[in-house]
């Protein structure tokens, strides 16, 4: 038999039973439908958090702790706050200050090293206050693809008193139109501790009331330029207002956020509580990591995290297609029991197709054609459902984050793979489906489905 | 068990169809039901043999044997020098598909096609393109007195004109032997006598072999050359008739 005869004759058969046909492609449909947007959100995600890694250049990034602290040292937790840690006498700890600062960035591949500063402040803007951390970003970094402006852009001078504000914080301010904001001037109120009244053994009494340690002083700076929200990073991009180092400096503050740098600062070993380092490449990662280690130091990169991100969204993949594969299976089972029906209803005409020539590989292939036009019908439409489905869903998602001030994202991907995958898929099963039904349709006795009567 | 018929088979070299020692055995759960007993005979190419015999007599059993529709218990048919016995379900499958052209007391033609399509259908198995299937189609149509019937679907024809179709469904193939089972079963006298009257035509213009199972046995004796008689499973009588 010829293809193309083959194929008109599975077509007009399935046409003689439309509603059938069109019910059972349903089944199909739904299937695909569901894998198509199952997958496509599990890739989207995948594709969110990669791109965005790559943009704000986290494969090329580490942070450097003191040793004993952040990610990958010990707990800081499980100490009690009440009681400061202390060093014991003779160790040498390796202190996070400018001088590793300069080490570091003196390092084969390193590009910037800048601390991770950051001090609570007072904002006040447009008539409102916030409380937020400023942080303390150098005119290089805060000029680069880390920092994604709205509006505006980045100071160019590590001494200009100028601020970079994120777009999340001005809406918190009633601020509608990012590009507004521009030129304006925002206050920023320092807290500062006055470490002179500081007891760090007597440490609960601070916050009994009774006078704080604690004095304001407000400086002004100008807005010129407002960075987009990102939703997630290391510490070092996330802080809702930037300034560079030269315009902190003359601030009455801090140079620490963690409680520990105040006891650190009480051994005599003042240093930064994280550096950010940012290399030349991805590839260097691994080389600086362990120079940075022979410090004394402990580090953090996001490329060794990136690994486990990875396979976590492979078991997320795999969990949202198993929920699809259900969808499969029991639209499989409408093909099976379709077309189990159709041969029943079609065993006079098996007959006849028998009784003129056809052999069993002729009367298979018709019943599997015919179930496998199902299967692309119902991947090509499927696919447009779960395309529809999808847009939809990113839709409805996106407004609710709009309304919560947050960027639009496409949680959905549909690359060329998923289009020819899911096609391929559904005809795979669809053929399978209708294979046990073709067996049985070659097996008909031509003379009993023959008989008059 | 030998044949009940006394004088030997003639034998020669040409014989269209060679039955010998012919036996079908239906099993019925348990029960064996013999449809066919020792059957044996021999169709002369380009004759007209017409079968005839009480109902449940076996004409319809001998038919699909030798159509290849179904296996013998016992015995060979022989069809153009051919074994039946010896071909694969492929081979039965090609055989029936070229080698034998079968009209049926019902019809059986598909019911959602026009007549043309009904009579183009066995070329699809064959392979045979779209256009060729087309002219060789409606050209038998033509042959068979129905060349303006071609698009009317089973049901817009009479039932004459439905047995038409399937003659020239039976022959699109141009096999030598046709088989048709009471042809006329389903049909007044009148028509009966036409369809009878058409194959004897293309009997005779086509050098046909035709074996034909019939009950009305004045239509058998004014066409055909020679009648076999079943009776029970067994050939009762064999009559040559010119
Ligand atoms: N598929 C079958 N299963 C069991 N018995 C059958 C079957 N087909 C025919 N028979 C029996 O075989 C005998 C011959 O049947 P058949 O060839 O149809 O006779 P005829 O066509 O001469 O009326 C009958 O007794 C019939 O009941
Ligand atoms: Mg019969």
């Amino acid at each position: 038999m010829r293809f193309r005869d083959q194929l008109e004759l599975s077509l007009s058969n399935l046409w003689k039973v439309k509603l059938r046909t069109l019910l059972t492609t349903a089944g199909v449909v739904v299937g695909i439908g569901a894998l198509v947007s199952m997958m496509s959100f599990g890739t989207g995600m995948q594709k969110n958090v990669t791109e965005t890694f790559k943009s704000l250049e986290l494969f090329n990034s580490i942070t450097v702790f003191p040793e004993g602290s952040g990610p990958g040292g010990s707990d800081p937790d499980r100490i009690d706050p009440h009681q400061p840690r202390r060093v014991p006498a003779g160790t040498a700890k390796a202190v996070l200050d400018d001088r590793a600062l300069d080490a570091i960035s003196k390092l084969r591949g390193v590009e910037t090293v800048y601390p991770d500063v950051n001090f609570p402040a007072l904002v006040r803007f447009n008539g409102r206050e916030e409380f937020r951390l400023v942080q303390v970003l150098p005119a290089k970094i805060a000029g680069s693809r880390m920092i994604k402006l709205r509006a505006g852009k980045p100071y160019l001078s590590d001494d200009a008193d100028e601020i970079i504000v994120n777009d999340y914080l001005l809406r918190r301010l009633d601020v509608k139109d990012p590009a507004s904001a521009i030129g304006k001037r925002i206050e920023i109120a320092s807290v500062s501790f006055d470490l002179g009244r500081l007891n760090p053994m007597d440490f609960s009494s601070i916050f009994q009331g009774g006078k704080l340690p604690v004095s304001k002083e407000t400086y002004e700076f100008r807005i010129v330029g407002v960075s987009e929200n990102m939703g997630f990073g290391p510490g070092s991009v996330w802080n809702e207002l930037m300034i560079p180092p030269g315009a902190a400096r003359k601030i009455k503050k801090l140079p620490f956020t963690s409680i520990w740098d105040i006891f650190r600062l009480q051994e005599g070993a003042i240093g930064y509580s994280a550096l950010n380092v940012r290399l030349s490449s991805p590839g260097e990662v691994d080389a600086v990591k362990a120079r940075i280690k022979e410090m004394g130091f402990s580090t953090f990169a996001l490329a060794d995290q990136f690994a486990q991100v990875r396979q976590a969204f492979f078991f997320l993949d795999m969990i949202l297609a198993a929920v699809g594969m259900i969808a499969i299976f029991v639209a499989a089972l409408g093909i099976v029991n379709t077309m189990v029906m159709s041969i029943l209803e079609r065993t006079r005409e098996i007959g006849i197709m028998k009784a003129v020539g056809a052999g069993d590989g002729d009367v298979r292939s018709v019943f599997v054609f015919e179930s496998s036009i199902i299967g692309f019908a119902g991947g090509l439409l499927g696919y447009g459902l779960g395309w529809i489905v999808s847009r939809v869903i990113n839709r409805v998602v996106n407004y609710f984050l709009a309304r919560q001030s947050l960027p639009a994202i496409d949680y959905f991907a549909f690359p060329w793979w998923l289009f020819a995958g899911a096609l391929a898929f559904a005809v795979a099963v669809s053929l399978a489906a209708g294979i046990y039904p073709a067996h049985r349709a070659a097996l008909v006795d031509p003379v009993k489905a023959l008989r008059h009567d | 068990m030998r044949n009940a018929v006394a004088e030997p088979i003639p034998q020669g070299p040409s014989a269209a169809v060679e039955v010998r020692g012919l036996a079908k055995i239906y099993r019925l759960g348990r029960v064996d039901v013999p449809a066919l007993r020792d059957v044996s005979f021999r169709v002369e190419p380009g004759s007209f043999t017409a079968v005839t015999g009480v109902s449940g007599s076996g004409k319809s059993t001998l038919l699909n044997l030798v159509g290849g529709l179904d296996t013998a218990s016992a015995g060979s048919i022989t069809v153009m020098g051919k074994d039946l016995a010896l071909m694969s379900r492929d081979g039965l499958a090609r055989y029936r598909r070229s080698g034998v052209g079968m009209i049926f007391q019902s019809f059986n033609l598909l019911s959602s096609r026009t007549a043309l399509e009904n009579v183009e259908f066995p070329l699809l198995f064959a392979g045979v393109p779209k256009a060729e299937r087309r002219e060789r189609a409606a050209s038998l149509l033509d042959q068979v007195g129905l060349a303006g019937r071609s698009r009317h679907r089973p049901i817009e024809l009479s039932g004459g004109e439905q047995q038409r179709v399937a003659i020239a469904r039976a022959l699109v193939n141009r096999p030598p032997l046709v088989l048709a089972d009471e042809p006329t079963g389903n049909l007044d006298s009148r028509t009966a006598r036409e369809i009878v009257g058409l194959l004897a035509e293309l009997n005779r213009s086509r050098e046909l072999t035709i074996l034909m199972v019939t009950h009305e046995t004045a239509l058998a004796r004014e066409f055909a050359h020679a009648v076999i008689r079943l009776h029970d499973g067994r050939v009762e009588s064999e009559e040559k008739l010119r």
